[in-house]
């Protein structure tokens, strides 16, 4: 345990100092982050005010603002990038050291994980800031809802860190699977709620997307922050899903790592 | 002069088209990524007419235009512009640019046609039978002078994005490390997904008269469907004119650029 938190703590120190130094590039990678949902927010805000009642599947202009304000925020702390770069460091053989290590490479990725959030905080904060000015969402959530919403967030970012990893565990079949990683992304646009709310999907798309572990990475920490989650026992039962999603993972990933580590021969050095 | 230029393209668009026979499970990778792509945008305009009938003005046809337009456009610069200017960027890190200035050939046109991604035309395709699709449903026809009014838009908006892209390129003759401009790039056209009439007033000035995304998705789409209400009469000359002044504007601004070009060890 004490190795693992001195590590840790290494890791995580020079994945800041890295970051640091390339501030500017890694601004550009949560540009998109906030463009992307001002750009849907305009887009269904649009489609409501197309319906004679001004609203689209429970929402008005100020509330879908509120929804893409969350989903903003949460889009940006909760992001995970292994399932591209997995890929990339098995086909380098850049894997090998870190195999060598007393440690699971996954920590090393978490502590760069944390770190690019922290690097990125004085950038995105203020955007987040500015588009709310531009916007003016309309909340309703209470204290309560703020509280557990915030864990919800939590347990968001834990949870797709770690299906993020597990799906780059395919990089050890197949080097250069890079769809494997873009699938997951368009899968987590469209079925966790990032691209519309899960209210407004088609009834097909709407089930597919109760079964899949995605809404509980983007919609569900969203409505409950912004207060459409209104009883306290639903919240919970959200969080209850989160932790049983996260510990099926984190058991995917025991075994998943363990199969992969044997069939690993290094490429290159 | 343009039998040769003709012969200058058509020499390096072969060499493009043998090395990438030596990728061939790749490029059919990215097709299928493409589809796979295309697939999901239009899972997207399902869905936003599932809770909806129109926004601002454009109804499902409508939208599968612009879908199809999107993904033209896209594939267009993907299959010339960025290509060329990401090597141009590498040339100028490299100091490898000397020998494109040393070749008897105007330096812009040949930095402009040294790379062609062949299979990109797939998107080209598919986003031209998205958006004929599109006008079909509207109409139950291809109207003809639609169609000749699209081309000549589409063609003012590639000519904004190469110009756009040329004048980005330059700037690397002073900023060496902008690798990522091409990210940028991507961000912003992001937002000429959707029509530009669903953002505020502001915004939208914004989109046409400054970053001037309206002319690359919006424009085209709404000539191909016809509709006088997506635009104003004025708009296809209005990007004429600014493709023109884009074009001189970015040739004049490429030789100022050159001319502070000192190689850096080649």
């Amino acid at each position: 345990m004490r190795v693992l938190f001195n590590s840790f703590s290494a890791f995580l120190r020079v994945a800041i100092a890295t970051m640091m130094q390339y501030r500017g590039e890694i601004f550009l990678w949560a540009v998109w982050g906030l463009i992307n949902p001002a750009v849907l927010y305009a887009m269904w805000s649009a489609a409501a005010e197309g319906n004679v009642d001004q609203t689209l599947a429970g929402f008005d202009r100020g509330q879908f603002g509120a929804y893409y304000f969350c989903i903003m925020i949460i889009g940006h702390v909760t992001t995970a990038w292994d399932a591209y770069e997995l890929g990339y460091f098995i086909r380098s053989g850049s894997l090998s050291p870190k195999l060598l290590r007393p440690i699971l490479p996954v920590w090393e990725a978490l502590a760069a994980n944390i770190a690019y959030k922290v690097a990125t905080l004085a950038f995105v904060v203020p955007s987040w800031l500015i588009f709310y000015l531009i916007v003016r969402p309309t909340f309703s959530a209470g204290l309560w809802q703020i509280s557990l919403g915030l864990l919800a967030v939590v347990l968001a970012g834990v949870l797709n860190f770690v299906i993020g990893y597990v799906v780059a565990l395919v990089a050890f079949w197949s080097p250069k699977l890079d769809a494997v990683g873009e699938a997951y992304f368009g899968m987590a646009m469209m079925f966790g709620g990032r691209f519309a709310p899960l209210e407004a999907l088609p009834w097909l798309l709407k089930e597919i997307a109760l079964v899949l572990p995605f809404r509980w990475m983007y919609a569900f920490p969203a409505e409950l922050l912004m207060g459409k989650i209104a009883t306290a026992s639903e919240a919970l039962a959200g969080i209850g899903m989160q932790l049983v999603w996260l510990a099926a993972f984190v058991l995917a990933f025991r075994v998943g790592w363990a199969a992969a580590v044997k069939r690993y021969t290094a490429v290159s050095g | 002069m343009i039998t040769r230029a003709a012969k200058l393209i058509s020499l390096y668009a072969r060499v493009n088209i043998q090395n990438l026979a030596a990728y061939r499970f790749d490029m059919y990778m990215r097709i299928v990524v493409s589809i796979l792509h295309l697939i999901s945008e239009l899972m997207g305009v399902w869905i936003i007419f599932h809770g909806t009938r129109s926004v601002r003005g454009w109804q499902w046809q409508h939208m599968l235009v612009l879908v199809g337009v999107y993904r033209l456009v896209a594939g267009g610069i993907r299959i010339a512009i960025v290509p060329n200017m990401r090597r141009l960027l590498e040339d100028i890190r490299n100091g490898t640019l000397d020998f494109v200035l040393l070749r008897p050939v105007n330096s812009q046109f040949l930095v402009s046609i040294r790379e062609v991604v062949v299979y990109r035309v797939a998107d080209v395709l598919l986003g031209i039978f998205v958006a004929g699709y599109g006008c079909y449903a509207l109409r139950g026809a291809l109207p003809f002078r639609e169609s000749v009014e699209f081309a000549l838009m589409l063609a003012a908006g590639f000519a904004i994005v190469y110009a756009v892209w040329l004048m980005l390129g330059t700037l690397c003759f002073w900023f060496v490390r902008v690798q990522n401009i091409e990210m940028v790039f991507w961000n912003v056209f992001e937002a000429g997904r959707f029509p530009i009439d669903i953002y505020r007033p502001q915004v939208r000035w914004l989109l046409t008269y400054v970053i001037p995304l309206a002319f690359i998705t919006t424009v085209p789409a709404a000539a191909l469907i016809g509709d006088e209400a997506k635009i104003p009469p004025s708009a296809p000359l209005w990007g004429f004119a600014l493709a023109g002044i884009m074009l001189f504007v970015s040739n004049r601004f490429w030789h100022f650029g050159l001319r502070h070009y000192s190689g850096a060890s080649a």
